[in-house]
Formats: C-alpha cells, structure tokens, sequence
C-alpha cells in the first residue's frame, strides 16, 4: 500500500444516470489510486454495471463529473477511455469468436504497415510475448477463440485489456463463469497487475472471491455507495456483516422516509 | 478441443468446390471439343464478370451480418441513367461518372437508414430495392433506351475475342478485393461487426462510419455491373438486373461465407461464381435444358450451406 | 430529351428527401422511346394518325373487324376495365396506350391496370380483385401465366362482369373445372406465330442450317406456343437441323449469355429464333462482339420500335408483327358486344412477317 500516491488516477463525483423513468446510479462518488484494487460489491440492480460503462465511455451519465489524473473530461467515449488507458475486460467478454486470438487482442488498435497493411508479424509477437507474460496458456494465437475454453476465453480478454489499458483496468465479474481454479489463476493475474502500478476495479457480488486482492470494498446499493471499508483491517466476516447491517438500516429508512 | 487447424480444414469450403469444379471441368472436356476452348473459357469469364463484381460487394455486406437485396434494381437504375446521360449527348466518361456516383449516392442512402435509423437491412434494402426499380420504370416510362456509342459499349464488349473489359475489372476489383478484406482493417471489421458488433464498438471503433462504407461498397460494385450490362447489352431498360442480387448472395454463400456475418469468404465467393458459370456454360455446350440448372444451383447452395452450418456446429463454442 | 434530364434531377431529389412521395412524381409520357420525337398537341394527333396509318395496318383491321361482325352499338357510358401483364415491358406499355388511342376514338371510357412487374402473378391477381368489384361493363385481361388469374376470374363470374381474354391464354379446362368461364377470346395464335417466323427464317438461312430456340420463361403460353410452332416447322424441314432450346427467361442479360454459349458450342449455328425481340437483340449483340452476326439469321417477336431499328439496319433477320392500335380496337369492341349480351366466336389477330426485304413496307406500324 505504500506505492499509492496522493492524486487519484480516477475520480468521480456525483454522478447520476437515469434509464427512462428508472433512476440507477444516485449520486456516486469514486476514487482510485494507481496500484490499488479496489471492490465494488453489491446485488444485481444497485448499479455497479451502470456505473463501470460510465467509466469505460459507454454511457455519458446525466449528470456528474469525471476526473483522469485531476483533469476533468467531458463526453467520455469508448475511444477516450481507451487513450487515457482505461481497458475493460466486460462479463460477456466481449470477443469476437470468429477472429483469432491476435485479431481480438488488437481489435481496434491494429498495427499497420504504412498506416494501411495490416502487420500480422508484428502482432503475432506482440501477442506471444504478451500471452506469456499474463502466463495465458494458448499454445496457438492463430485459432479462432471460438475454439477455446472458457478460461482460455477469459485469458484472450484479459490480454486484450492489459494490452489497452496502460493505467486503469476494469473487471466486470471476472470469475462469473469460472470453476475454482480458473477463478484463482485469474484473481493472481489481477493482483500482479496492482503490483505493476494499475489501478484495477473489480466488479462482483461475490465479496469473499475478491476480498484477498482488494485494498477497499466498496459497497453499492440504490445506485449508492453506501459504504467504503478497506480491508487491510478488517475481515470479510466484519465486512460481510457490516454489509448486512448496512442494508438492513438502509431498508428501514426506506420504510420510514421513503427514499 | 480444436487445435492445429490444418489448411485443409480451414480451407475446407474452397477444396469442396475446387474439387467440384474440376469434376465438372474434365467431364465437360470430355464430353465437347468446345468446352476447354480459350473463346468458351473467355465467355464463361464474361458471364460471371458481373455476379462476380456484385458477389464482391455483396460479401463486405453480408460479412457484417447484413444483406443489400437492393443491389439489382441498384444495377438497373445506373444503366439508365447512364443511358439518359449519353441520350443527352454527355461525353462517355461524365456519363460513366454521373452514373457511378448516383450508384454510390444509393448506396449511402442505405447504409445511413440502416445505420441511423436502426433498421435491420434486409427490411431496408428490401425497400429501397423496390424504391430505386420503381424510379426507374417511372423515369423510363417502361421502355428501353437503346443504342449508345461504340466508346461505351465498348465497356461491355472489348474490341476482340480477347480479354475484355468486364473481365479485367472484375479481376482488379477481386484482386482489390481479397487485399481488402484479409490485409485492411476496412475488411477486418466488416468481419469483426458481424462476430460481435459491441466489442468493436466498445474498443472505441466508429462501427456506423464502417457499415455505411460496406453498403457503400456494395452500391459501386452495383453501379460497375450497371456499366457493364448496359453496355454489353447496348441497351437500358426497367427490367434489367432482376435477381442479381440473389444470384450474388447464392455465390457468397456458396462460397463459405456465414449469412449471419463474421466470416467471409472471398476465394470462396470467386470460385462459387465460376462454377455457377461452368455449369449454365456446360448445360447450354452440352445441349441439356436448363430445366436442370435451377435443380442443380439449388442442390449444391443448400448442401454449401449445411455442411458449413454442421461443421460449424461441432467445433465452436459459444 | 430535356424532359428526362429534369426527371433525372427529380429523382435524384427524391432519394434525398428518402422517397417520400414518390407517388406523386408526375411521369412523363410513357412508352417514349428516345429516338422518336415525342407527341405532337392534342388536336393534330388524329389528323396526323390518319395520313400516316400504314396500308398493311388498314387491310389488318379489315380482316380484324370482319370476325367481329354484327358490329356492336357504342354508347357513351360503356366502361372497360384492362388488365395488362406489366408496365415494365415495352409491348405492354404500346398496348396499354393503344388501348387508350381505341377508346377515345370508339368513344368509350378505357382504364388500364397491370401487375407490378412480369413475373409477380399474385400482384397481377390483386389488380384483377380490385377491378372486379368496380363498375366495369366488361373486363379485358392477358394473364402472366394460364392460371394465376383464375380466381379473379370465377369473382368477376360471380359479380356478373364478362371477361375477354387478350393474348396470353387463361387455361379454360381448369377454370371451367372450378366452375368459371370466359365471355371472349380474342388472341394471336402463337403456334402460328412460331411457324410462320421458322418459315421465313429457312428462306433466308444459307449456310450449314443449324438453328437454335431461344425460349422466355419455362410454361409461359407465349413461349411455349412459339417454341412449339418454330420447332415443328424446322423438324419437318429436311437439312434443318435444331440444334437446342434454351431458355432465358425473357431476360436481355441472360440472352446475351445464352446466344454466346450457342456459338461456342455450334461454331456453325446459322440461325437463332428468340421468342421475343428483347431476346433476339441481346443475342444479336452477343454475336456482334463475336464477329458472326453475319453468319447468323436472327428472328424475335413482337416487332418492337427497337427491333425495326435493328431489322432496318441488318442487325436482326426479321420478326413477327401484329398491330397494338387494331388488335386493342378489336378487342374494346369485342368487349362491348359481350357487354350487350352477344355471345362471341374467339378472334385472331392477322400476323405479318417482318424481314429484311419488306420492313420498309412497316412504317408508321402501330
């Protein structure tokens, strides 16, 4: 934790965003410091996917204001978040299964020759080089990845995301649809990645898969984060607690006042 | 697990028809003196040179996941009016010109609806087709328009029994276009928007301006075939073009591209069409009725399709 | 030829406004074909029409009307319906205007409808459904294929509104197996028309006499017929050899392809019939580029402006006439006579070869 600097990588503040009649994110504030992993936990509907596609340019939120090394930018788009190097590695993962391993990692950011050939050289040992970096076994990058496994899937994703994002990478349920060990070469891949100085959010509704290499745990619900713990003194027992405390107060309010 | 594809796996489509094709060729040579004669091999070329050229552009459409039935009434309307240019004493050139660029102006009409609008393409370029074919009977009134200057249907003859026009633009235009789509990203991501439209668009890729580009695409090779019937046939008329542009999808699809998008097939697509040509040519040398020709275009289009389908079944996940 | 430039820019405008409205775009004369000067003012038409009637149209009415005797009484408020096959194809649009140049001379009121283009059979069946529940006192229709109207026809029976059959044959066996009739027959013999073509073709056929058949659309009435009528005459003859039948569906673009494959596969062909001229030019384009258009004798049928242009010029051998203005007249008036009850014979339409040697004798041909 002693690497985490002062000035956060990002920061957002009071961000809202509606869908028609039904309000999602309330309000959210968000920072995240190189190196650091930090959690966002919460059930299906409080607003963590909302907000990550917020921060990756997908939706430009109603309101509120996002800052990248202090500086504010407006109208994020997939295209900005990509140069300010936000990557991330979506649940559905997001590749095209008819492409080859290569030709998903540099979607979008193809090498050419001339600004015009494609490199397909150049490519295939970048991806090599990288697959073997990650420790991402794919013994041939020439295959399409419909023809891999799941984790393999997830490996090309992460490869992808590692090659865009040069300082924040966002992870929506990275272990959803992984079995144990997948999960735990993948939670490995993640932490190694805080080491190198990215900022990382995690999203997940899984709290204890995430607690071991998240340096906070913030808690969404109502499109809120209603609470920040950070884990360097606490145990995901307390946290867990502490969550069901939280939500069960929060309900009562709702009772009460209505909000 | 589907490792080590070898060549003759990923190639499988194109050896299946190669090999068809080859069968087809010895037993046609065979059969007639005719058949394996430069003059014959040079009009069957000339045959295909159009489905080919609509094949092309067809496949970046269809490689997106998409469809432009609106390609043959496309072809119609930029024969006339490039007829209409020359009627009126246009030179040539401006009246190729004229009639390309009103053929790349449709195009781009059916991509901005699609794209704009959220309009799924068979429904677009379903109306557009009707759209454009209706302009031109209005325009035509329903007749032809015929007899143009040598210097233009020279654009559909040639002047020997050699290489002709249509032929050498449609060998640029392939050549062009197998550079395109396997060495581009302009091709690539045709592919890439029919395998999975929202990852290109979440890597930051400006997918509208791309799919207009293919429809685009599309629309040209469209107004090259109009240049070329019109001039081979030194005539325009409100009918032409009728079904060329399921002529064209039977060739890509044929050929081993996925109708659904995401992989396409350009050598595919130029063998398809000159087996379709070797087999209108051989039942014609041979003297059989083409009673047989629908039959047999039917039968290997669905036997393409469903061997690429089962194979395709077994082996990706998704 | 300024007409069609601003309905070009019109166009072009259209799209842009994405073709809203198209309906509304004010059409130009139809049928216009680009070569011939376009109309003259309303009161000199008829006037000019009467100086220029051909010798051969006038004898062609004569032979016409003499079927059609006791002529009818033509009132004002008689009411035709006319169903064509397509506005698509040039014969079509001649007869839908010679239709319209028969009623205003007969006196009587003439509305013209078609299906959308000539192979939609069932568009052609929805125009005939929407006609039979108008206040037509006859209907005259000429079906895309022997069946695809009959339907139409057993509601027209039903509502009380006689049908004449024009050109292509509505199949009588099964309509009357359903229970429906036809009031009037009035047609060209197409059998005829294909015997008389290979007749004429023989005569001017000098080389290896090897022909080949160019067909329209698999079971067509016309196609067939003409096939039927060419192929017995050159099967009869001794020396003539038929080589092969092919069909290209009524389609320039096809035709092209066909006739080349022809030559290819019968280096010596020496004549080619193609049951409509659109075929039989196509085919004379395509052996123009191979250099044998004057080893091949090209016939069609139909005898379209475009084919008299191209018999004048050597380009085709000939082709088979029969005139649009009498054979619409015929027909308006055969139509009222079922209207007024009579009972009717079926009428042919004369046929007149048109070659090399006598299509100077064929102008102002309507």
């Amino acid at each position: 934790m002693s690497n985490i600097s002062k000035v956060p990588v990002i920061k957002v503040e009071n961000i809202n965003k509606s869908f028609g009649s039904i309000h999602v994110l309330r309000g959210v504030n968000l920072e995240v410091y190189p190196g650091e992993a930090v959690a966002l936990v919460g059930d299906n509907g409080s607003g963590k996917s909302t907000l990550i596609k917020i921060l990756s340019g997908t939706y430009g939120p109603d309101k509120g204001s996002i800052y990248i090394h202090n500086k504010q930018i407006e109208h994020l788009t997939p295209k900005k978040a990509l140069a300010e190097g936000i990557a991330t590695v979506y649940q559905d993962l997001s590749l095209d299964n008819y492409r080859d391993v290569i030709g998903n990692i540099f979607l979008g950011q193809e090498i050419t020759k001339w600004g015009f050939f494609l490199d397909y050289p150049a490519m295939e040992a970048i991806a090599i080089d990288l697959l073997k970096k990650l420790k991402i076994n794919i013994p041939d990058p020439r295959v399409p990845v419909g023809y891999l496994s799941g984790g393999q899937r997830q490996g090309v994703a992460i490869a992808r995301a590692v090659f865009q994002g040069k300082e924040i990478m966002i992870f929506d349920e990275p272990t959803a649809a992984m079995g144990v060990k997948e999960t735990a070469t993948t939670l490995k891949l993640i932490h190694s990645l805080t080491e190198q100085g990215i900022a990382v959010i995690i999203v997940s509704h899984n709290l204890f898969q995430v607690f071991d290499i998240a340096h906070r745990v913030c808690i969404m619900k109502h499109g809120r984060i209603v609470k920040e713990i950070p884990t360097g003194d606490s145990s995901p027992q307390e946290v867990h607690q502490s969550l069901i405390g939280q939500t069960g107060l929060e309900d009562r309010m709702e009772q009460i006042y209505g909000i | 697990m589907g490792f080590n594809k070898n060549s003759v796996e990923k190639y499988f489509s194109q050896l299946l028809l190669l090999g068809i094709l080859l069968v087809l060729v010895c037993f046609l040579s065979w059969k007639s003196p005719f058949f394996l004669t430069w003059k014959n091999w040079r009009n069957i070329l000339d045959t295909i040179s159009v489905q080919l050229l609509l094949a092309l552009g067809m496949n970046f459409v269809i490689a997106t996941g998409g469809i432009d039935l609106s390609q043959g009434s496309n072809v119609c309307l930029t024969g006339i009016i490039m007829a209409i240019c020359l009627k009126a004493n246009f030179s040539v050139w401006s009246a190729i010109v004229i009639g390309i660029l009103v053929a790349a102006f449709l195009g781009i009409f059916n991509g901005l609806i699609i794209e704009k609008i959220k309009i799924t393409p068979f429904i677009v370029t379903l109306g557009t087709s009707s759209l454009y074919r209706g302009l031109a009977i209005i325009i035509t009134g329903g007749m032809p328009i015929y007899s143009f200057p040598t210097a233009f249907t020279f654009w559909g003859k040639g002047e020997s029994t050699q290489l002709n026009p249509p032929i050498i633009i449609a060998c640029i235009v392939l050549i062009l276009a197998v550079f395109l789509m396997h060495k581009t990203k302009w091709g690539q991501y045709s592919m890439a928007i029919g395998g999975n439209e929202e990852a290109l668009r979440r890597v930051g890729v400006n997918v509208g301006f791309y799919k207009v580009s293919y429809y685009l695409a599309s629309a040209l090779m469209a107004g090259l075939a109009g240049l070329i019937i019109t001039a081979r046939l030194n005539a325009a008329e409100p009918t032409a073009g009728m079904g060329m542009e399921l002529d064209a999808v039977t060739a890509v699809v044929m050929g081993g591209s996925l109708m659904r998008g995401g992989k396409a097939n350009i050598s595919g697509t130029f063998i398809a069409c000159l087996l379709l040509g070797v087999i209108k040519n051989g039942l014609v040398i041979l003297s059989i009725s083409s009673y047989y020709q629908q039959f047999i275009i039917g039968f290997l289009l669905l036997s393409a399709v469903v061997l690429a389908e089962v194979r395709q079944r077994g082996q990706i996940r998704f | 030829m300024k007409k069609r430039i601003i309905a070009l820019l019109l166009v072009l405008a259209l799209v842009t406004v994405s073709g809203v409205g198209c309906g509304q775009t004010q059409s130009e004369t139809p049928g216009e074909a680009p070569e011939v000067e376009s109309a003259n003012t309303e009161g000199s038409v008829e006037q000019k029409e009467e100086l220029q009637v051909n010798p051969k149209v006038k004898e062609a009415e004569k032979v016409l009307m003499s079927q059609l005797e006791p002529l009818p009484e033509l009132k004002k408020d008689v009411k035709i319906g006319a169903l064509v096959i397509s506005l698509t194809n040039p014969f079509w649009v001649g007869m839908k205007e010679a239709y319209e140049a028969a009623a205003a001379e007969l006196g009587i009121t003439v509305e013209v409808f078609a299906g959308s283009t000539e192979g939609d059979k069932q568009a052609q069946l929805d125009a005939l459904d929407a006609m039979v529940v108008k206040d037509y006192d006859a209907i005259i229709l000429s079906p895309i294929e022997p069946f695809n109207l009959q339907p139409g026809i057993l509601r027209a029976n039903e509502n009380g509104i006689p049908i004449i059959n024009l050109g292509p044959g509505v199949d009588v066996a099964s309509l009357e197996e359903r229970g429906g009739y036809l009031d009037g027959r009035i047609a060209v013999d197409f059998v005829e028309q294909g015997r008389k073509v290979a007749e004429d073709m023989l005569k001017y056929m000098k080389g290896s006499k090897k022909v080949a058949i160019i067909q329209g659309i698999i079971g067509a009435g016309q196609s067939e017929g003409r096939t039927q009528g060419a192929k017995e005459v050159f099967e009869a003859t001794e020396g003539v050899e038929l080589v092969s039948i092919q069909p290209a569906d009524w389609d320039r673009n096809k035709a092209y392809s066909v006739a080349q494959d022809l030559i290819q596969a019968h280096p010596d062909l020496n004549g080619i019939f193609a049951c409509n001229d659109v075929m039989a030019l196509a085919a004379a384009e395509a052996l123009e580029a191979e250099g044998k258009l004057d080893e091949v004798v090209i016939y069609g049928v139909d005898f379209t402006e475009e084919a008299r242009e191209a018999i004048k010029a050597g380009r085709m051998s000939g082709s088979i006439a029969y005139p649009c203005s009498v054979y619409a007249k015929a027909a308006l008036i055969l139509a009222a006579k079922v209207a007024e009850g009579q009972k009717v014979q079926p009428v042919y339409a004369p046929l007149e070869v048109v070659n090399v040697d006598n299509v100077h004798e064929f102008e102002g041909w309507k």
